[in-house]
C-alpha cells in the first residue's frame, strides 16, 4: 500500500487500465555495498515502448540489466525487491536464467555480431531452443531479417561474415537475432549510440514497428530519440525514479523541476 | 642594420643546412644499421639451413629416402634409417598435445570465465611458474618420481584394462617399464601446459564483455558461450598458442632424453621405450666422430627443422581455411 502511494506521486497521467508486462516493485540494486537503485517502482506496459532517461550514472542501464538478470554474471552485484514478468518474480533465485533470457531479449550499445556468418548469427540463437528443419530454419532466418529491415541488403550474402556488414547493418542483425528466438520483451541499451543518423533513424523506425509484437524498454541519452520512439518515459536521477508518465506529457509538461531541467538541457 | 640582420639570418640558415646534412647522413647510417640487423637474421637462418643440408648430404646420398623410412639405426654397421626417432617424436608430441590442450583450455576458461577473483592471480601465477622450471628438472622428476609411480600404478592398470581389446591391447602392451613413450609424452604435456594456458587465457581476455553478454542475453549457457563465441572469436590466437606448444614439444630434448628410454626401435606399444629425434642427437653426438654417423645425426637435425617448419605452415593453412569457412 505504501509502495503504491510512493509510486503514484511520480506517475504522470498514466491510464491504469493498460496491462503490465513487467512490474518493477521497490527494486534496490547493489554493486557490492554501493546502492545503485534506491527502490524503483515502475510498470512496463505490454506492447508499448518505455524509455529510461537520465544523466550518466543515474542507474537506467542498471535497471535494464536487472530485467534479464544480466548482472548475475558478475559476482558482488545483487538486486532486492520484485520484478514481475507476467506476475512471476524474475529475481527468484531458482529461476532458469536461460529461459528468462529467451523471453527477455537485449540489444546492446554497440553492434555485437557473433564471429560467424550472417545466417549463423540468426540460426545460432534459434537452435538453442528449437530444432528446425533446414527449410524452416531458412524461413525463420528470412523472416527475422525481414522483421529487422535487413533482408533486402543481405539476402545475397547470407554466408558472409556478420562482421563484414556496416555498423548500422550489424545492429539490425543483432535485432534480427534477438527477434528470431521470439522473445516477449526486448531491452535496448542505447542501441544507436555507435551509429550514424541514417542508421539511427532506421533503428528508431524499427522499434516503432516492433512494439506491435513486443514490449520494449529503451535506455537512451538522446532526448529527441526518447520523445520520438517511446510511449512512456521514466526519468531517473541518482538511482531514483523522479518521474514516470506518458512521453508527451513528460516532455511537454513535466511535473518535477529536475525533469524539466534535464530535458531542456540545463543539467545532466 | 638590415644587412647585418640579413647576414645573421643567412648564417643561421647555413648552420641549419649543415645540421640537416649531418642528420641526413646519420639517418642513412641508421637505416643501413637496421637493414643490416634484419639481413643478419636472414643470413644466419640461411647459414644454419645450408650447413645442416651440407652436413646431412653424405647420409642422405648414401641411404636416400630409405633414411626416413627404414627402422635400422646401426652405428656399428654404419647403416642408418631413422623412422624410429621420427615416429617417437611425432607420437610423444601428439600424445602430449592430446593431454595438454584440453587441460590448458580448461584452465584458461576457468581463469577467465568462472574463477572467483581471489583465486585468479594465484592460479595464473602458478601456471606461469611451471614455464619457468628448467627442463632438466622435469627430466629428473620424470625419471625418479613419475616413472616409478607410473610403473607401479598406471601402466599395470592400462595393460590389464586393455588386454584382449583389439588394437588397444597392442597400443598398451606390457611389460611396464616406467620409462617410455607415454612417460615422455606426459612430461612433455606438463612442460607445454603453461604455454597453452597463458596464450589462451590472454586471448580469451580479449573477447569484448559485450559480445559475451549478447550471447548470454540470448540465453546461452556458459559452455555455449565459450564454445560458440569465445573460442571462435579467439581461434587465431588459440591455434597460435597450440602451435607454439607443439613446436616446443617437437624440439624438447633434455627432459625427454631422461624418460623416453632411448631405444632405437619402432614399437607400437606406447608403454615401451622409444626415442625421439632430439634425444637421439643429444645421446649420440659424443660418440659420432665424423663420417656417416655424424652426417646421419645432422640429417636428423635437418628433419626436425623441416618438421617444425611444416607444423607452422599447416597452422597457417588451417587458419586460412577457417577464415574461408567463417565467410571472411
Amino acid at each position: 500500500m505504501n509502495d503504491l502511494s510512493v509510486a503514484k506521486s511520480v506517475m504522470n497521467a498514466v491510464p491504469v487500465s493498460l496491462p503490465e508486462k513487467i512490474s518493477i516493485r521497490d527494486l534496490k540494486f547493489y554493486y557490492g555495498s554501493n546502492l545503485a537503485l534506491k527502490g524503483i517502482t515502475l510498470p512496463l506496459y505490454a506492447n508499448h515502448v518505455t524509455a529510461f532517461i537520465g544523466p550518466s550514472g543515474c542507474g537506467k542501464s542498471t535497471l535494464l540489466r536487472v530485467l534479464n538478470r544480466m548482472y548475475d554474471l558478475y559476482p558482488g552485484q545483487r538486486a532486492e525487491g520484485q520484478v514481475l514478468l507476467d506476475g512471476a518474480n524474475v529475481l527468484d533465485p531458482g529461476l532458469d536464467l536461460n529461459l528468462l533470457r529467451a523471453r527477455v531479449g537485449m540489444v546492446f550499445q554497440k553492434p555485437t555480431p557473433f564471429p560467424m556468418t550472417i545466417y549463423e548469427n540468426i540460426a545460432f540463437g534459434v537452435r538453442l531452443y528449437e530444432s528446425l528443419s533446414k527449410s524452416d530454419m531458412d524461413q525463420r532466418v528470412q523472416s527475422s531479417l525481414e522483421r529487422a529491415a535487413l533482408w533486402p541488403e543481405v539476402k545475397d550474402k547470407l554466408q558472409a561474415n556478420g562482421l563484414s556488414l556496416s555498423g548500422g547493418q550489424q545492429q539490425r542483425l543483432c535485432i534480427a537475432r534477438t527477434v528470431a528466438i521470439k522473445p516477449e520483451v526486448i531491452l535496448f541499451d542505447e542501441p544507436c549510440s555507435a551509429l550514424d543518423p541514417i542508421s539511427t533513424a532506421k533503428i528508431e523506425e524499427l522499434i516503432e514497428e516492433l512494439k506491435t509484437d513486443y514490449t520494449i524498454a529503451i535506455v537512451t541519452h538522446n532526448m529527441q530519440q526518447a520523445s520520438r520512439v517511446s510511449d512512456y518515459t521514466a526519468f531517473m536521477y541518482l538511482g531514483e525514479l523522479v518521474e514516470f508518465g506518458e512521453t508527451t506529457a513528460t516532455f511537454t509538461a513535466p511535473r518535477q523541476s529536475r525533469t524539466q531541467d534535464y530535458i531542456t538541457g540545463r543539467f545532466g | 642594420m638590415d644587412s647585418t640582420a640579413a647576414q645573421s639570418t643567412v648564417a643561421s640558415r647555413d648552420a641549419r643546412a649543415q645540421a640537416l646534412s649531418w642528420l641526413r647522413r646519420s639517418d642513412t647510417i641508421f637505416r643501413l644499421v637496421t637493414h643490416g640487423a634484419a639481413l643478419l637474421v636472414l643470413g644466419l637462418l640461411g647459414a644454419v639451413v645450408l650447413s645442416l643440408i651440407g652436413g646431412a648430404m653424405p647420409a642422405l646420398r648414401t641411404f636416400g629416402l630409405a633414411f626416413f623410412t627404414v627402422d635400422d639405426w646401426n652405428p656399428v654397421a654404419d647403416t642408418f634409417g631413422s623412422i624410429a626417432p621420427i615416429y617417437g617424436t611425432l607420437v610423444t608430441s601428439i600424445i602430449a598435445m592430446l593431454i595438454a590442450v584440453p587441460i590448458g583450455f580448461g584452465i584458461a576458461i576457468f581463469l577467465t570465465e568462472l574463477c572467483p577473483p581471489v583465486l585468479r592471480r594465484p592460479v595464473g601465477i602458478a601456471v606461469e611458474l611451471l614455464a619457468g622450471i628448467p627442463s632438466i628438472i622435469y627430466g629428473i622428476w620424470g625419471l625418479f618420481v613419475l616413472a616409478p609411480w607410473l610403473q607401479t600404478t598406471v601402466q599395470p592398470a592400462l595393460i590389464y584394462v586393455f588386454s584382449g581389446v583389439p588394437i588397444l591391447s597392442s597400443l598398451f602392451a606390457g611389460p611396464p617399464f616406467g620409462i617410455g613413450v607415454l612417460t615422455a609424452a606426459i612430461i612433455l604435456s606438463i612442460m607445454v601446459l603453461p604455454f597453452i594456458t597463458a596464450v589462451s587465457r590472454d586471448v580469451f581476455e580479449t573477447v569484448p564483455p559485450m559480445l559475451k553478454e549478447s550471447a548470454y542475453g540470448l540465453g546461452c549457457t556458459r559452455w555455449e558461450v565459450v564454445w560458440n563465441i569465445v573460442i571462435p572469436f579467439t581461434r587465431v590466437g588459440v591455434i597460435g598458442g597450440v602451435m607454439l606448444a607443439l613446436g616446443r614439444a617437437l624440439g624438447e630434448t633434455m627432459a625427454v632424453t631422461f624418460v623416453v628410454g632411448n631405444a632405437q626401435r619402432l614399437s607400437v606399444s606406447i608403454l615401451q621405450p622409444g626415442t625421439t629425434i632430439s634425444a637421439t642427437i643429444a645421446n649420440e653426438f659424443a660418440e659420432a666422430t665424423g663420417g656417416l654417423y655424424q652426417s646421419a645425426l645432422i640429417a636428423l637435425g635437418l628433419l626436425l627443422f623441416v618438421l617444425t617448419f611444416v607444423v607452422l605452415a599447416l597452422a597457417r593453412l588451417l587458419l586460412a581455411r577457417l577464415d574461408v569457412k567463417a565467410g571472411k
